[in-house]
């Protein structure tokens, strides 16, 4: 598949690209300039022609939902909200078949740890920009997927650590860089429902906090249930 | 309703369509601070600002009690995000950092009813989950009701959302076959409302005891009792205490002939 890959200056999109170079056709994008050995456009994700051009021939977007730690507040705002829509809208009208944006189990954390929240649970977003813009991310994205522009699937993942940390200072809802990858690998290549679709994504740690692998399913019977495949690897 | 006393009223995008409206609904009563992008002659205090810029929104709101947000902006991607979307981060910001607890907040009907509720449902009312689409006016103003939403769980600011769609002066109005908005005798658009009575539903909005609101954000449907059946503005009459003046049937009445 052809895939692109934005916000190539944050860590987590360097290591997905990388990752998915050895079974894709992966180009990167941002904003700033990135060194990287992979394929690299930069773009500001503007509403025209350039942006059309960026995702032209793509089967894939992997468009993720950080903000730059270093940017204002109204730059960050502007990015994941405006840049959000004028990539999808270039998706849409380029044809790419499927959008993957990475959301955040933060939009989760207003329920009591004990709770076993999945996918079918409102987000309780706060105003610290870093959760909100991943809020507002997913609701342009719900949009242009309930008009059938493009399929979305929102993977929302959980803390990305590496294994290096030491395992008493993990979150309980960790989320190891191959198992962030596993699960892009799975939302490239799984039948959703064309339509959008939510998971949620951390590891295998001690207490984990959010509960993965449900399939999603609607309450009437003709829609089949369907179900990511992800699985994270287990760790001793 | 509370006693009204003389309060001090920010008003966001005063130099737009309803701004003037709003400003003769209120300035016998209450001190008005307004704000637009451009020049503005008036005789009430009036800062140039731009609602997308944080650092002014926050020094315009300074020793206000109210912020009425009347800015919009349609067509221009940049633009209509930075002023309907994060124009709203910068008011409840500026709410927040001023202790201003009352907020009014306006937009167009489809914040809430998009094409997926208006082509296909009947008495659609202001609590229903959002459905904007993409129409990029909808959406920008729909995550701007949002930001507001999400700012009044962690404080305490209440912020009443006044969505209007087609206004018009029902006595200049122009009738002439063809009118997109009414025509007399021919029907008019099924969220219509008078400038006048959009302009005293933002003042009611001033008065709500706002302890006795179902929540601190609340969104309400604004135009007349229209016999079309399309929205619901039930909800405005009852927690807004409004009563519009103008019921528009010569529109959607026939013509005697």
């Amino acid at each position: 598949m052809k895939v692109l890959v934005t916000l190539a200056s944050s860590h987590l999109s360097l290591e997905i690209a990388s990752s998915l170079s050895g079974s894709h056709e992966v180009r990167l994008t941002d904003k700033n300039e990135v060194s990287t050995d992979l394929e690299i456009v930069r773009s500001d994700l503007g509403h025209g022609a350039p942006t059309n051009e960026l995702v032209r021939g793509m089967n894939a977007i992997v468009h993720s939902g950080e903000i730059d730690p270093a940017a204002s507040v109204s730059d960050q705002l502007d990015y994941q909200m405006r840049c959000t829509y004028n990539l999808l809208w270039s998706a849409a009208e380029e044809g790419v078949q499927r959008f993957i944006y990475l959301s955040s189990l933060r939009l989760m954390d207003g329920y009591d740890p004990d709770l076993a929240v999945t996918e079918r649970w409102k987000p309780l977003p706060t105003t610290d920009v870093s959760v909100l813009c991943y809020h507002l991310g997913e609701m342009i994205c719900r949009e242009f997927a309930r008009e059938n522009k493009i399929s979305v699937v929102i993977l929302r993942l959980g803390e990305i650590e590496s294994e290096k940390v030491a395992k008493t200072a993990i979150s309980t809802s960790t989320l190891y860089m191959d198992d962030a990858v596993l699960a892009i690998e799975k939302a490239l290549g799984a039948d959703h429902s064309g339509w959008l679709d939510i998971y949620h994504i951390q590891s295998v740690v001690p207490n984990a906090r959010y509960l993965t692998g449900q399939p999603w399913w609607s309450a009437d019977d003709v829609s089949p249930s369907f179900n990511l495949g992800y699985e994270p690897r287990a760790r001793s | 309703m509370i006693g009204e006393e003389e309060m001090n009223v920010l008003i966001l995008g005063a130099n737009g369509e309803l701004g003037p409206h709003v400003v003769r609904a209120l300035e016998h009563r209450h001190q008005l601070r307004l704000t637009d992008i451009n020049d503005l002659e008036t005789q009430h205090e009036y800062f140039r600002a731009d609602a997308a810029d944080l650092d002014q929104v926050v020094a315009a709101a300074e020793g206000m009690d109210v912020i009425i947000n009347l800015s919009v902006l349609r067509k221009d991607r940049r633009l209509a995000f930075d002023v309907n979307a994060r124009g709203c981060y910068n008011m409840m910001t500026a709410a927040v950092e001023h202790g201003i607890r009352r907020v009014v907040n306006t937009g167009p009907f489809y914040v809430v009813a998009g094409p997926t509720y208006e082509r296909f449902d009947h008495m659609i009312g202001p609590d229903v989950p959002h459905q904007p689409g993409t129409y990029l006016y909808a959406l920008t103003k729909s995550l701007g009701q949002e930001i507001c939403r999400v700012f009044t769980e962690s404080h305490d600011i209440h912020v009443m959302d006044l969505l209007f769609y087609m206004l018009l002066d029902p006595e200049t109005h122009n009738v002439e076959s063809g009118s997109p908005i009414a025509n007399v005798g021919h029907d008019l658009v099924p969220y219509t409302i008078s400038w006048r009575d959009a302009a005293e539903a933002i003042r009611c909005a001033l008065y709500v005891e706002m302890d006795k609101l179902p929540s601190r954000s609340e969104v309400f449907f604004v135009f007349p009792d229209l016999p079309h059946q399309k929205f619901s503005s039930e909800k405005a009459r009852r927690l807004l205490g409004w009563e519009p003046k103008d019921q528009l049937d010569q529109f959607w009445k026939k013509a005697k002939l």
